[in-house]
Parts: structure tokens; sequence; C-alpha cells
């Protein structure tokens, strides 16, 4: 898409074809509240949480404004166009692969094409340095923590189990789960095989009407984009109720800077546009472009008085970057089970999250089924080396495939970073340089995780099990909170310790990640923000 | 989408006011008691529990109709995997008729034929439950609310039970004399009213674990699991407590009866909501709310009448 689609105070409709909704808009010379940068998890939630509160919100987000009953296609190439795919510079001992796996170009950010898993951190996580011995504390207690999870599940309607196996105990959650397909089952048996407890997946799509959203239809392309609207995206949620309370959100708006006075203070976000940089006054800036575009945007910001880039005092900003591992066992099982059919990851195990017992290593991790689609399967065997004869022999065996992946914590290290490269993108930006390793302790947890799965899948039937090494998803931690300004680059608020106006919200603030998605905390974490943002302007203090 | 919720407005609206109806007529109008036990009907005079008997009749072939329509979506979206699928196809379809012909039947002696289908109907629910018993316990999980809620539904095949039960009921009542008819060995009105009674509960409890499925995402959705079980009450009262004239609990069973007949709107609504609505019926009927699964209530509210005004006429 070459033209932006909001303008001229209506916005599309995502519930309609061709639909379009009323949106307010803001002249660029006038000072508002807000202006976010970024609409995904955190920027989306955001703005719709401070809208409601009554402040003056713009949000800008790089990529296109998507009406999904109309414009996503059952086709998982034409869909790459949910993804970022711009230019960016991978390096490190474990180049990370960048695109439809862990990023997400579109308002309504990565959750668009997300897999919709909706998962608490375990409690002690939010302290894993003092009570686990490893990474940091957050600053933010996991009580309060689970009143925004609450919150952030009602908003979503997450479809959910009854009794939920691990973790103190939540509210129900307002779905019920969903029905799980052949995939699920296969974990379910295996889990149950090595002694452990399993559960249905709480996930982000309705199994029951929910406004304008039919219950999902199980036709597995969530991770192409959810051409029902069953799936809760961002886009589909928190955005309509940002529009509703107000906010102008402006699609395909590339920020480029954000631009400070001489006191220090950001005054606002200068934006590629409609074919011409723009700049739009605000009274404070949020970043919210996730965990490489944050820091990216915080640097490239830099000028005189911030050398470095912005809020970056501490030296932190870029730093810490924690991927999870996404390593997988696959096997072929006697009985059919066409793991597409439905969400991709119906059940899941998180045993080795909240046990701590029998570990050589830090962190924890959960494991999910799986139900890859067609070409992405065919890319996984080109990945082991087949191709040909041999290519279209294992394409064979595609609906008797079930694999078992988990989401893996891996350990904040300064030397996971994303920096600026020399290389410019199409807007005449420098891209961004992300340097990748694991350390020992993420290449344990991969190793126990693998060869407690291939137990698992062969338990529960599975043949020919092979393992999947390479894969990692979700970004995290770039610009991590804490109690000090020396250690950290945000506070619990994910206010700036530098720039008093200037607020970072979204996956960037993770101090640690571990081994659940992390949609939820992100957008727990904005819920919180917005609260916080709420008190302290009642104190004048903003 | 405006549309959906002026149409969901309106359906709410419509049943508020059949239950506000149905407190201020049934307070309004003392009804009077049927002292003689004959009932006109269609110009001839027959005796009291005949007529209950046809009615059962009639409300059995509802029912086996509901489970007829039911069963078949279900089973064909279960592909009809094991041939025992299509029984309670047959079955349904023979209480079907065996319900129309014994609504028209104003002899005072059961009809074997009938019977026997009746008795056919009922021993295929058991053994329906325990298929579907048997097809949640094998799942991986086992009693665990996922399986209650997408294994086969526990409670689907009692409807066929209650739909031979009913007509058994009322075959049996057939052959009791006008004077006095006695069944289970209380007086026939009672038993009439406790069986009612009973496929009331046994209705609401599979309408409570779908509609607990569903998230109660509607608030309508709560009216099958209100208005009913009070129906329940009042036929277990109307069975346990002296006969006497009962204008309310007439007016419940009405509302009750058109609950069910409300509840198939809702159910449509339903499937209108499902990605594509009714445009998309192939696979929306099969996956949205049951459209035949409502008029259960019907059915036996229905029967609850019958069982009422027969027991009015008892001492
Ligand atoms: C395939 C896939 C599956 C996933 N599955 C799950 C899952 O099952 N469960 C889960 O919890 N998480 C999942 N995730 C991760 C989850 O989607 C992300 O962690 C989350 O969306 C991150 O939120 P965010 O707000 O930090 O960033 P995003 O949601 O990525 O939003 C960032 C937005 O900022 C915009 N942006 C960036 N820079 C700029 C700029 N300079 N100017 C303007 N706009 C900018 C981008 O276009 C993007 O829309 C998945 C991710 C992917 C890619
Ligand atoms: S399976 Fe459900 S959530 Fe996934 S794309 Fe289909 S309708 Fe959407």
């Amino acid at each position: 898409m070459q033209h932006p689609r909001a303008r001229d105070r209506r916005a599309p409709d995502v519930f309609r074809k061709g639909g379009w909704v009323p949106m307010r808009e803001y002249p660029c010379d006038e000072e508002v509240d807000f202006v976010i940068v970024g609409t995904g998890a955190g920027g989306a939630t955001l703005a719709c949480r401070l809208a409601e509160q009554g402040f003056k919100v713009v949000a800008l987000d790089a990529g296109a404004w998507w009406r999904p009953l109309e414009e996503f296609a059952s086709d998982e190439a034409h869909q790459q166009k949910l993804y970022w795919t711009d230019e960016r510079i991978c390096d490190g001992e474990n180049p990370l692969k960048m695109g439809g796996n862990n990023s997400g170009k579109a308002v309504g950010g990565s959750t668009v094409h997300f897999a919709m898993v909706s998962l608490r951190f375990r409690p002690e996580w939010f302290k894993c340095r003092s009570l686990l011995g490893y990474g940091a504390d957050w600053p933010i207690d996991w009580r309060e923590m689970w009143h925004y999870y609450d919150e952030v599940e009602q908003a979503l309607s997450i479809a959910g189990p009854i009794n939920y196996p691990w973790g103190p105990p939540r509210k129900r959650y307002p779905y019920r789960s969903h029905e799980l397909n052949a995939a699920a089952l296969v974990l379910a048996r295996g889990a149950e095989a090595m002694g452990t407890a399993w559960s249905a997946t709480p996930l982000a799509t309705v199994s029951a009407p929910q406004g304008k959203s039919p219950p999902c239809v199980y036709r597995g392309f969530c991770v192409a984009g959810c051409a029902t609207n069953a799936k809760q995206s961002a886009l589909v949620t928190w955005i309509p109720r940002a529009l509703k309370a107000g906010a102008e959100i402006r699609d395909l708006a590339m920020a480029g800077r954000i631009e400070t006075n001489d006191v220090g203070r950001a005054v606002g976000v200068e934006y590629f546009r409609d074919g011409a940089w723009r700049f739009q006054r605000a009274r404070n800036v949020v970043v919210a472009g996730y965990a490489i575009e944050t820091p990216r945007l915080l640097l490239l910001s830099a000028n005189h008085r911030f050398p470095d880039g912005l809020a970056n005092s501490s030296g932190l900003v870029g730093k810490n970057l924690m991927v999870q591992s996404n390593q997988a066992v696959w096997g072929v099982m006697d009985e059919e089970i066409r793991g597409y059919k439905g969400p991709p990851s119906l059940s899941i195990n998180e045993h080795w999250n909240y046990e701590d017992k029998g570990k050589d290593f830090f962190g924890g991790y959960a494991y999910m089924s799986q139900g890859p689609l067609p070409a992405g399967w065919a890319s996984t065997q080109n990945g082991r080396g087949l191709w040909g004869a041999e290519l279209s022999r294992e394409m064979q065996k595609y609906n008797h495939q079930a694999g078992l992946k988990i989401v893996g914590e891996t350990l904040p290290q300064e030397r996971n970073r994303v920096t600026l490269a020399d290389e410019k993108d199409q807007y005449g930006l420098p891209i961004a340089r992300i340097t990748y390793a694991f350390c020992d302790n993420d290449k344990k947890l991969i190793a126990h995780s693998l060869h407690f799965m291939e137990q698992a899948l062969e338990a529960a039937g599975g043949k020919e099990i092979w393992r999947q090494e390479d894969d990692t998803c979700h970004l995290n931690g770039t610009a991590r909170m804490g109690d000090d300004p020396r250690t950290s680059v945000v506070n619990a608020d994910c206010r700036s310790w530098d720039i008093p106006n200037l607020w970072i919200c979204d996956g960037s603030v993770f101090p640690t990640v571990g081994g659940v998605n992390p949609s939820l905390t992100i957008q727990a974490i904005a819920c919180r923000t917005a609260d916080r943002i709420h008190a302290i302007a009642q104190r004048g203090e903003l | 989408m405006k549309q959906r919720v002026r149409s969901d407005t309106t359906m709410l609206l419509a049943l508020g006011g059949m239950a506000l109806a149905t407190t201020v007529l049934g307070a309004r109008k003392p009804a009077r008691p049927p002292r003689q036990a004959l009932r006109r009907q269609a110009g001839r005079e027959i005796p009291m529990h005949i007529a209950a008997a046809s009615r059962f009749n009639h409300s059995s072939s509802l029912l086996a109709l509901s489970v007829l329509a039911d069963s078949a979506v279900e089973h064909y979206r279960g592909s009809f995997k094991n041939p025992a699928m299509f029984i309670p196809l047959v079955s349904a379809s023979l209480s079907f008729f065996a319900g129309l012909h014994g609504g028209h039947d104003r002899r005072a002696a059961s009809h074997p034929v009938r019977h026997g289908i009746y008795a056919f109907a009922a021993v295929a629910g058991i053994v329906g439950t325990g298929f579907h018993i048997y097809n949640v316990t094998k799942r991986t999980g086992g009693w665990s609310w996922n399986n209650l809620f997408y294994a086969a539904p526990l409670g689907a095949p009692t409807a066929l039970l209650l739909s031979g039960g009913l007509g058994a009921i009322g075959e049996r009542l057939r052959d009791q004399p006008a004077e006095d008819p006695h069944l289970l060995g209380m007086p026939a009105g009672s038993a009439l009213a406790l069986a009612v009674s009973a496929g009331l509960l046994g209705t609401v409890g599979e309408v409570g674990l779908l509609h607990f499925r569903g998230a109660f995402q509607h608030p309508a959705m709560y009216a099958p699991v209100i208005i009913p079980p009070v129906a329940a009450a009042l036929m277990a009262q109307t069975a346990l407590t002296r006969p006497r004239p009962r204008p309310r609990t007439r007016w419940w069973l009405r509302l009750t009866a058109g609950l069910g007949l409300l509840g198939m709107g809702f159910h449509a609504r339903g499937i209108a909501r499902c990605q594509g609505g009714w445009r998309n019926w192939s696979q929306n009927i099969p996956s949205g709310p049951p459209l035949p699964a409502p008029p259960s209530f019907t059915a036996l509210a229905l029967a609850g009448l019958a069982a009422l005004r027969l027991r009015q006429t008892e001492k």
C-alpha cells in the first residue's frame, strides 16, 4: 500500500469491507498530549487507555491499516505484507533471522500476525535476580501485574481453560478454551506419559462471538493474519477503542527522529508520510516500535545534547537484546494430525517454567503444539537441506507431522545489542545492526528442552523424530526498566530517566523475558503505564 | 452490525415482554379449574386423561423432531463414523410419526406399535448416553471441561430418552381408567408433572453446560437456565401438593414454551454472527449454536401444560 488511508477525519473500519469509521484529527502544529510511535501490543494499548482518560493522542505506525475481511488472503507469500522486512544487518555468533517470525509492520503491530498465545509470567520472574539468582529484578511487583493481566485478559476476551495448572490462581478466563486439535492431543499424551501437567493454551482468539468478532473458524491461518477477525489483535481491540475515545492514528507514518529542546525535553516527532517529512508537536513522546526499532529510533535521535542517543545516559539503549529460543522436535504419527487445523498452539506444557529441580541452567521454557502452514513447512524442510525428490517425499508426510516447540528464556547479555549501521534504508535512515549470540546457559536450556520433548514426542507415538535447532522468536529488552538510572533506561512507569517526557512502552523494557510469549505482559505493562500516567498527571507532574 | 444489535434487542424485549405478560396475566386472571374429567375437543367429549396422553404424544413428537434435526446435523459433522450414529435418526423419526399418530388417537388403550417405538427410543437414548460417556472418557484428558464441551454431548441422547419416556407414559396412561387414573403408584397427573419436571432439569443441565462453553456471551443465554428451572420447580410443586388451580404455573409453562421458540430465533442470530453468516449456512449450521435444540423446552412445557390440566382434575 502506497497511500495512507487514515485521513480526512476517517479511518478504515476493520469490521466492514470497504467501511470507514470517524477519526479525530489533530493539526501537526498543535501540541498534543502524547505522540506514540508504533501501534502494536504496547503502543495501541497505551494509545487506547490514554485517549480514554481524555488525553489528546496521536499514534504513528510505519505500517499499513488493513481491513482483514477483504485484504487478508489465504496465501502465505502474499501475507508477507504484514512483516517488517526492511533491511537490517544481522551478525554475531548466532545471527538472527529477522522478518515474519519476529516482527510486524502494520497498524496493530506484530499482533496482527501473532500466534495469540496469551500467558502470564511466573511471579518469581519479576524478582528473578533476588529469588532465582539470575538476570535482573523488575521494578514491579507480580501482584500488581496480576491485576493488569486480568484487565488485558478481559479486554481481549482470552479463551482459556477453567483451571490453569501452573502459577497462583487467576480470574476465570472470559471465554472457554478452544477444542483441541490432533496436534494438541499429541502434546497432551506426551506430557501425561512424562508425568507432567498440560493444558489447553489461553489464546487471544474468541471461542464464541464477541462484539463484532465471529468465533474462530479453525482454519489455522493465524500467523499469516486472521481473515475473520476472531483473533483479538490490537488492530481489532485497542485500536477501535482508541479511535472511539478520540485518538488519531496515522498509518504509513515512519518516525525518523525525536526532537528535544534546549532544556532536554522532547518536543515532538519527525516522521515521513505521504512523500514528505512532517513534524508532530507533543508534550510527551512514547516510543513503542518493538525491541529493534525502539532503540534504533532513540539512537537515530542523537543530538548535541544527547550525543549517544536519547535516554541513554546508562549506555544501555540497544543492549541486552533477548530473543526467545524457539527450537522444536518433529515426528511422524500413525494417525492423521493436520496440525494446521485451528490455531497453531492449542496446547501447552509449562512444567519447566515452574519446576526448578533437575535443571542445569537458569530460566525456564514452555513448549506448545504446532501447526505449520504448508509453505512455511516446506521452507523448514529446506532448512534441513531437503530439496527435490527428497523434499517432495517429506512433504507427503505433512498431514501426519506433529511437533513440539519451545518458547525458551534467554539471559540478558550486553553483547547482544542493536546499533546503527552505515547503510541506509528507503527513508535515508541508518539501518539497525543486530548482534546476537546464545550464552552457555541458553544452550543448556535448549539442550534440556530438546531432550525432554524428544522423549515426550516418542511417548506420544512419534516416529522419525528429528530436531529443529535453528529458530528464535520474540524480541525484548533493549531499553530495560529498573530502579536505578545507572543500570536501566526507564523506570517502572516506562518513563525515561534522562528525559522526563519521553516514555518507552513495548517489549523493549523487559529486564528478562521468562519462558512465555511476551504480548500479554507488554499489554499489561501498557495498561499499568496508562494508570501511572494518570496518577502522575493528577499530581501535576507530567 | 446495527441491525444485529437491533434484532437482539427486539428478541430481548420479546423475552422480557413474555415474562411480564406471564406475571401480570397469571396474577390477574384466576383460571377456572376444569371440574369435569372430560374435555371438549373437536366437537367431541373425551376423557381428560386421554387428552393428556395425546398431548404427551405430541410433545414426544416435537422432542423427537428436535433430536432428529440435532443428531442429523451433529452426526453428519461426525461423518457417521460409527454406523450406530444412524440409530438416533431412525428412532427419532419413528417417535416423531408415532407422536403424530398418537396425538390424533382418542382411543382409551395403548397402541402396541407406538409403545414399542417409544421403548426403542428410550433404550436408544440410554445406550446413546453410554456411547457419549465413552466418547468423553476415552479422550485424552478424560473427564475434563474441554472434553465435556467438545466431545459428544452427554445430554443430547437423553432428549431421545425423554421423547421415548413421554410417549411411553402417554401410552400407559391410556390403559388407565378414566376415573382416577394412576401411574407409578401415584395419581397420573402427579406422575406426568414429575416426569416433565425431571425432563426440564436434565435439559437445563445440558443448556447450562453449553451456554457456559459459550461464556454466556449474550445476556439472553441466561434465560434458559433461569426460566425452565422455575417451571421445573412449579411442576414438582404441582405433583407433590394438593391439586388446585395454578394459573401462575400455567403461564410460566407458556413462557417456557415461548422461550423454546424464541431460543431458536436467538440461535438463528448466533448462526448469522458466525463468519459468513447464513450465506455460509452449510458450515455455520453445523458449527453455530444448534438451531433445533431450544424447542425441547417448548415440547416439555407443552407436556407440562397437559400434566397440569390433568392434575387439576385429580383429588
Ligand atoms: C509470527 C509471530 C508470532 C507471535 N506469536 C505470539 C504469541 O503467540 N504470543 C505472544 O505473546 N506474542 C507473540 N508474538 C510476539 C508479539 O507479537 C510481540 O511481542 C508484540 O507484538 C510486541 O509488541 P510491541 O508493541 O513491542 O511491538 P509490535 O507489536 O511489533 O509493534 C511495533 C509497531 O511499531 C511500528 N514501528 C516501529 N518503528 C517505527 C517507526 N520508527 N515509526 C513508526 N512506526 C514504527 C511497527 O510498524 C509496528 O507496527 C509473535 C510475534 C510474531 C512475529
Ligand atoms: S484459526 Fe481462528 S484465529 Fe486463526 S486465522 Fe482462523 S479464525 Fe483466525
